[in-house]
């Protein structure tokens, strides 16, 4: 049982934490929190299932075409979503736009793809490994992920400038940067992160049109309570709201886990609106 | 009309505003007028339809009050539709108590519904808009869990049956007008708040929210009156959807449902109750007349989301807007007549005096203001100069309550202010403007300047919701009050033009006609002069001169340099959040330190 | 090629029992067509029934039509899809009654549709046929116009409860399935039937469809002691994923339950083939091979006449003949009276051993489940054959 909590939790802690990093990534450079990541997570397992067993290309190709459809779309929610009503971000207009977005997508792959989960294919082939790898794909992937970012943002001249959007727009701009680009290419970053959520998560998660939903809500879960824009916070959450996840199924079982879980999310926002690793909020006159 | 015209003479305005009332009122009768002549010309299915559009606009004209006028996004509503339809069908069945009266039944699914919505509304007081969204999300989901864990009451996935209404409603038609008559009803007590300044206070806590708070409206008040409000109507519409499907199990309860009570909001248009009575018709319909889309109606649900999203915001109230389309007249002048004023003076024999004292505020590391002090007499013109970063708009969000001081107290006539509590200075007798004037640009000027007014209302929201004659009383002396006051500022022309298509000065004499409207004993402005012509900063002084003259104490931070020099008794000059100097204006011209600091002499 | 495919349909017609020639009794309302209102569920999650009934109604509407219709009248078939969303089955239903004034209804397919359009067809005397399997849904003192020509949810039960305890030879038995309000409502029933029939149920549980890992309900059961494991789930995923992680767990507990169990995307989602053996859904003797691998002679001549015209591969073989049997029904009861509503219900309230496809079925005005209950057999997941499968061991 122990195991078991253990394996899936981690493994499924660290699809929720990636997509708390697609959230965060995204809200860095825009200040729009989008519901188009669960969504992310759920096409990067239709597209890898679309690809490698249905059209039956080479697994590493597949993986790149995913990676590649996934930063397009990330790119579109960027043009489509975000951009047309940044101009008047305190109305929140971006809550409804990325909205419709994520329901679109979601609606095309319902009747274009399949309502019913479909079959995933092994990345790394059959042979018996020691542990499976559904288990430690994600948890691998998201290793990488953590380490990419912060290579990219420590040690290339991108990731310097993106930081310096996150933190001041304004003064970004003033200093020349090429701003909207920025925001681009970090749409189409986060959307590669979600890509790769769902990508590792196939077999664990199978390529079902439901999980973006599921992944919308679960993956916001680290980012409400590891603090907006907190990758940091957003990966102790991750795990650790895939483990209580976990522990909740074996103890309290199906309908009261996600009871559970709810209601942890909620008490956490109400007591610690800004998370528990989150910055307070700006000043507002 | 004629009793209207009868006062034409004497408020042209109000007249006119009056009469748009009235005309206002045609479209609402005209769609009822319509719907009640379905059963007349439409078969049963047809009637089904409209009466399911009718069950829909129960809930979505108290929803439009939460979404459209207080900005809050509540996408997952549909939880307080599904909490009512079990409600009402629990208790109508004697699942758990004796049966009850469909009647009684309907009555508790409100009040159940209304404490539900305070519950599922709780988060919007302390949470962003996306938490907020999420939220409501979560509950929709978590409802629909326990109606189906719950077996021993719910029936579970079998469900249960709705209520039986008693005759003459348990017909198609008897049930469809009475559907009807609910739906008027709700139309009429959303269409009140709607219009008076509980719905002003609403639209400024969406647009204006901080300007919201500095007219003294507290934001967890009065959204949770609405929440009460709205989630009694959608507990209601949940009985009334529960007997309308005869059966009930948890399946029915889609998130297309509240797709489409939200979304007919938006396309209907934010701050209005007409357009989304129209957006819940339509999406209402749609679906029927598109029949063959019928696997893709959720998404072009959200294809009309995004494209009213992005390109009409406004939705289907901004398209029937003809009025704002009209071009307002070029080379408006701004004539302020001060001779109005003293309608608006403050309380007579006002002596009050603001004392700031030893006041410091830190930011992190930053002494934003570093131990100042400074003294505004009643009927003088106190200004507050410096360079910028001085600490001038700091110290002046000291006073109205936006910023807590770390140490040092202020005080007004010797009671001392609630530190960072803004919503409290209007009772004090505090108002404001702002260095980039916060004002609804959805909304009409004068319901900008009524807004200034709200804490005089004397009629509580269930008066209001009820139309009792209090609320008629208060709309009266909100509107002449402010039509006085637009009147003072010179902007009584434009009373009724969408305060988005003036001009940057125009808003600046709004703010301060909003201000005048709670008749301040100390009034505060923020660089009122920015952007504005010579011409019009001649004005500017006068009105200023003028209202210290009637008795208010005015705290003015300014840049320009002439204009506090020639209407300001005193000026204090900070740096570096620090009192440089103070004295007359003539004192202040020959103080070499402020000349070095400030004037670059 | 023209004239074959109208003395094919011809054949067909004529075989199902009806009278394809025209009477002679001219009237005016003989030239209407006769409109069957269909409600089916053909997008959404649940789809899969109502897909292969449609292809069933399809093949039955033309094959009468070609041979002349109705006494003359051609079959109209008024197609409505509901999403598998009860607000919309409402709407369609008024739709049908009042507006396409359709003279027989087939459908809604699932049962939450259902539950909420019974009423309203009952208030408007409607004749409906439906597959919906819970219980409550026919009651002739209720709703005497609806008619049901499956198992009831009991039957299918009674069935599975049947073959774990007495061939199985199961004591202890756990029950798992979806969250979905059939599946809540299927645990219950289930339940109770086990522990009237005394078996102890040692472990039960509805499990969310999108849950990744099921090993935690498969632990407890396993814990628990559980023999048998009875499954009432119409999600494929979930079934997938617990023949997985039985498998995983190294585990050859036999499941029964659903016939969604059999479904054929279920291979696609296994990690290996082998792990959807010993899995025994609820099959229907019609639609079954015996040990030799025959098919009863009607079903066997009906898979010949869609041979080429209907594909079996990627749907079941009961809901394509079920959707047959039900034009057919409605189509018999107008051509032995009239299209009147109360003609046609009394038609089938004499209804005896009426020869379907999928079944026998034999109705009467105290009695609207028509399906034999004997018919109602265990066959094993993994033996598909044109949507059709072998008897589970111990039939």
């Amino acid at each position: 049982m122990l195991t078991s909590i253990i394996s899936t939790g981690l493994a499924m802690g660290a699809i929720y934490a990636l997509i708390g990093i697609t959230y965060n990534t995204m809200y860095s450079t825009s200040r729009v929190m989008s519901f188009t990541a669960g969504q992310l997570g759920m096409l990067g397992g239709v597209f890898g299932a679309l690809f490698i067993l249905r059209f039956g290309i080479n697994s590493v190709v597949g993986f790149g075409l995913t990676m590649m459809v996934c930063a397009f779309i990330g790119v579109v929610t960027e043009l489509v979503a975000v951009r047309p009503v940044l101009k008047s971000i305190e109305q929140h207009l971006y809550v409804l736009s990325t909205l419709a977005l994520a329901l679109m997508i979601s609606q095309v792959v319902a009747i274009e793809w399949s309502t019913e989960p479909q079959a995933f294919p092994r990345f790394f082939g059959t042979a018996a490994a020691l542990i499976d790898e559904k288990f430690w794909f994600p948890v691998a992937a998201c290793a990488a992920t953590v380490i990419g970012l912060e290579v990219l943002y420590k040690h290339t001249l991108t990731g310097r400038a993106f930081k310096a959007v996150a933190e001041d727009n304004l003064a970004a701009q003033a200093l020349g940067l090429p701003e909207r680009n920025l925001r681009i290419a970090s749409y189409a970053l986060a959307a590669m992160i979600g890509g790769l959520a769902g990508f590792s998560g196939g077999s664990l998660l199978l390529a079902f049109v439901a999980n973006g939903g599921l992944l919308n809500f679960y993956g916001f879960v680290p980012v409400a309570l590891g603090g907006l824009g907190n990758n940091r916070g957003a990966i102790v959450g991750g795990f650790g709201l895939g483990l209580f996840q976990q522990a909740a199924s074996f103890l309290v079982g199906g309908i009261f886990a996600s009871v559970a879980v709810f209601s942890l999310f909620i008490i956490v926002l109400l007591i610690a609106p800004q998370g528990l690793f989150g910055a307070p909020q700006s000043r507002r006159v | 009309m004629s009793a209207d015209g009868a006062q034409a003479g004497l408020e042209p305005l109000s007249a006119l505003k009056v009469g748009g009332a009235n005309a206002s009122v045609v479209p609402f009768l005209a769609i009822f007028a319509l719907a009640a002549a379905v059963p007349f010309i439409g078969n049963d299915y047809w009637v089904l339809i409209a009466t399911r559009a009718a069950v829909y606009w129960v809930l979505v004209s108290g929803l439009t009050l939460v979404i459209g006028y207080a900005g809050q996004l509540a996408i997952g509503y549909v939880a307080l539709l599904t909490l009512g339809a079990y409600v009402t069908s629990v208790l109508a069945a004697g699942n758990v108590l004796p049966p009850i009266p469909v009647f009684a039944a309907l009555a508790l699914a409100g009040l159940v519904g209304a404490v539900a919505g305070v519950i599922v509304g709780l988060p919007a007081l302390r949470l962003r808009t996306f938490y907020f969204a999420m939220t409501t999300l979560g509950f929709a989901t978590i409802v629909t869990q326990i109606a189906l864990a719950w077996q021993s009451v719910t029936g579970g996935g079998i469900g249960l049956s709705g209520p039986e209404m008693p005759a003459p409603f348990n017909t198609t038609r008897g049930f469809f007008f009475f559907c009807l008559a609910a739906a008027a009803m709700c139309t009429w007590m959303s269409s009140n708040i709607a219009g008076s300044r509980y719905g002003r206070s609403l639209v400024a806590i969406r647009d204006a929210d901080v300007a919201a708070e500095a007219v003294g409206i507290s934001k967890p008040g009065l959204l949770t009156k609405v929440f009460i409000f709205c989630g009694a109507l959608a507990g209601i519409a949940g009985g009334l959807f529960a007997s309308l499907q005869t059966y009930i199990t948890p399946d029915a309860f889609t998130f297309d449902l509240s797709l489409l009570f939200f979304i007919s909001i938006l396309i209907g248009g934010r701050g209005s109750i007409l357009g989304p009575l129209i957006g819940t018709i339509v999406l209402t319909l749609l679906p029927e007349i598109a029949a063959p889309l019928a696997a893709w109606s959720a998404f072009l649900y959200a294809a009309m989301l995004l494209a009213v999203v992005l390109l009409i915001p406004g939705g289907i109230a901004a398209l029937l807007d003809f009025k704002s389309r009209a071009p307002l007249e070029t080379g408006r002048t701004i004539a302020p007549r001060l001779d109005m004023l003293s309608a608006l003076a403050p309380a007579v024999g006002n002596q009050e005096t603001l004392s700031v004292r030893d006041v410091v505020l830190t930011f992190g590391a930053v002494r934003a203001i570093d131990g100042a002090s400074l003294d505004v007499a009643s009927g003088q013109i106190h200004g507050l100069i410096g360079p910028n970063g001085s600490g001038k708009t700091t110290i002046l969000n000291v006073i109205s309550g936006f910023y807590a001081p770390n140490s040092g107290d202020v005080q007004l006539g010797g009671v001392p202010l609630e530190a960072g509590d803004p919503v409290t200075r209007t009772r004090h007798g505090i108002a404001r403007t702002f260095q980039t004037p916060r004002i609804v640009g959805e909304a009409c000027v004068l319901d900008n300047v009524m807004l200034g007014g709200t804490i005089n209302g004397r009629a509580g929201f269930f008066a209001t919701l009820l139309s009792l004659p209090g609320s008629f009383r208060d709309e009266r002396m909100f509107r002449s009050q402010a039509l006085a006051a637009l009147a003072c500022v010179g902007l009584d022309g434009l009373a009724d033009v969408r305060a988005d298509r003036l001009q940057h000065s125009e808003l600046r004499f709004v703010e301060i006609a909003r201000a005048l409207m709670s008749r301040p004993k100390l009034l505060l402005l923020d660089e009122p002069a920015a952007g504005l012509s010579v011409h019009e900063i001649v004005h500017l002084g006068q009105l200023v001169k003028a209202i210290a003259a009637n008795g208010a104490a005015v705290l003015l931070v300014e840049h320009h340099a002439d204009l506090i020099f020639g209407i300001c008794a005193h000026v204090t000059v900070l740096n570096l959040g620090r009192v440089l100097a103070e004295g007359t204006p003539d004192q202040i011209r020959v103080n070499k330190e402020v000349v070095s600091a400030y004037l670059g002499g | 090629m023209k004239l074959t495919r109208r003395d094919f349909a011809k054949g067909a017609a004529t075989a199902a029992g009806l009278s394809a020639l025209p009477l002679a009794r001219p009237a005016f309302a003989q030239t209407e067509p006769l409109r069957i209102g269909w409600l089916a569920a053909l997008t959404g999650p649940s789809s899969a029934p109502a897909i292969g009934f449609d292809r069933g109604v399809k093949f039955a509407t033309d094959a009468i039509n070609a041979a002349g219709g109705v006494k003359g009248r051609k079959i109209e078939i008024v197609t409505r899809d509901t999403q598998g969303d009860p607000t919309k089955a409402v709407n369609a239903t008024q739709e049908l009654i009042s507006q396409a004034k359709v003279h027989a209804i087939w459908g809604p397919t699932n049962s939450g549709e259902s539950l909420a359009t019974t009423p309203i067809m009952a208030r408007a005397k409607m004749p409906n046929i439906h597959p919906c399997v819970i219980d409550t849904l026919i009651d002739p003192q209720k709703f005497p116009n609806a008619f049901r020509i499956t198992p009831s949810n009991s039957q299918w039960d009674d069935a599975v409860r049947t073959y774990a305890v007495k061939v199985l030879k199961a004591k202890k038995v756990a029950v798992l399935a979806d969250t979905t309000g059939y599946g809540v409502a299927a645990v219950k029933a289930s339940v109770a039937g086990l522990q009237k029939d005394g078996a102890e149920v040692v472990y039960q549980a509805n499990i969310d469809a999108t849950q990744p890992d099921l090993t935690p309900d498969m632990l407890r059961a396993k814990t628990a002691g559980a023999e048998v494991i009875i499954v009432w789930s119409t999600s494929t995923g979930l079934n997938a994923r617990m023949f997985n992680t039985r498998a995983a767990m190294g585990w050859d507990v036999p499941f029964v339950g659903h016939p969604s169990m059999s479904a054929g995307d279920i291979p696609k989602l296994l990690e290996k083939p082998g792990n959807w053996d010993k899995v025994y859904a609820v099959g229907y003797r019609s639609c079954s091979f015996d040990a030799n691998g025959k098919l009863p002679a009607r079903t066997q001549e009906l898979v010949d006449k869609l041979k080429g015209k209907v594909d079996l591969s990627d749907t079941l073989m009961w809901w394509v003949a079920g959707g047959i049997d039900a034009v057919n029904l409605i189509a018999k009861a107008v051509g032995d009276s009239s299209s009147s509503s109360d003609d046609i219900i009394k038609i089938w309230n004499s209804l005896s051993n009426y020869p379907g496809y999928f079944g026998d079925i034999t109705f009467s005005a105290t009695e609207h489940n028509g399906y034999p209950v004997n018919d109602v057999v265990m066959s094993a997941a993994n033996t598909a054959k044109d949507g059709m499968f072998r008897l589970a061991p111990g039939y």
